[in-house]
């Protein structure tokens, strides 16, 4: 009984082992998994290795998207990566919930996400500070 | 021994005269002979009975509960179990792993900009 208690445990042992144990150098990626992932090339060694795998996950949708989704990709990337778990699980939330949001509504978000941007974009351009003249914003959350 | 009168070919041989001769000669069998016999008879049945498969289940249990009666059962049911356990927990994992990379896809690619999913 006890040598099946003791391989019962070594079962055990190996089960709960993860599967991202070792961490992936970026020598070893392919060449598609480095295009999509080349913006992290420089700090991909410094990568939590969950994070390395989740992100090779996510690459491997990155040759179905299309040239415009594939810029946003590589812009997004790299401030995706440097965010905490936790904030990419809070964004994953958000995104998740504001998926259910019916398309017309959803679409009122969009547009008026992008007056917002384009706002900003010309006080930036003409030199006077957003929060001043956009109550409205996040700033002011 | 006079063979002249035995058939020439064996399948000529009625079954039914030997059937009663065989009878009758067990009839007169000594005492200790039944007795070894008897005996004999007991142990073959006793060593079929513990001869079970491996994976029998406890008959006559009114929930059929699987019942391990040896060491090897009860390792046997545990690495099952243990299978179905982790089984289900690897692909619940992989799930779950395929739903975030979705996800993230999804926020990158967006054409709402990043911070208005990020505090």
């Amino acid at each position: 009984m006890r040598n099946l208690t003791i391989i019962v445990l070594l079962l055990l042992g190996l089960a709960v082992t993860p599967a991202w144990a070792a961490p992936i150098s970026w020598h070893s990626l392919t060449s598609a998994q480095q295009e999509a992932l080349a913006p992290l090339s420089q700090q991909w060694s410094s990568l939590p290795e969950q994070q390395q795998h989740r992100l090779l996950k996510t690459a491997k949708r990155y040759p179905d998207l299309s040239p415009e989704q594939k810029k946003r990709f590589h812009e997004r990337l790299e401030a995706w990566s440097k965010l905490t778990p936790e904030q990419r699980n809070a964004a994953r939330e958000k995104y998740r919930a504001f998926s259910k949001v019916p398309p017309e509504r959803r679409e009122q978000v969009k547009q008026m996400v992008r007056r917002n941007q384009e706002m900003k974009a010309l006080q930036s351009a003409s030199g006077v500070p957003a929060a001043a003249s956009a109550p409205a914003g996040r700033a002011t959350d | 021994m006079n063979t002249n009168n035995l058939p020439n070919d064996s399948r000529d041989i009625a079954p039914e005269p030997i059937t009663q001769l065989l009878t009758q000669a067990s009839l007169r069998l000594d005492d200790r002979i039944v007795a070894a016999l008897h005996h004999i008879h007991d142990i073959a049945l006793e060593k079929q009975s513990q001869s079970e498969p491996v994976f029998a289940l406890g008959a006559g249990h009114p929930m059929h509960w699987p019942k391990p009666s040896s060491a090897y059962q009860w390792l046997a049911m545990i690495i099952l179990l243990l299978a179905i356990l982790f089984g289900g927990a690897g692909y619940w994992q992989h799930a779950q792993e395929t739903e975030l990379s979705h996800l993230d896809a999804a926020i990158l690619t967006d054409d709402l900009p990043l911070e208005i999913f990020v505090d």
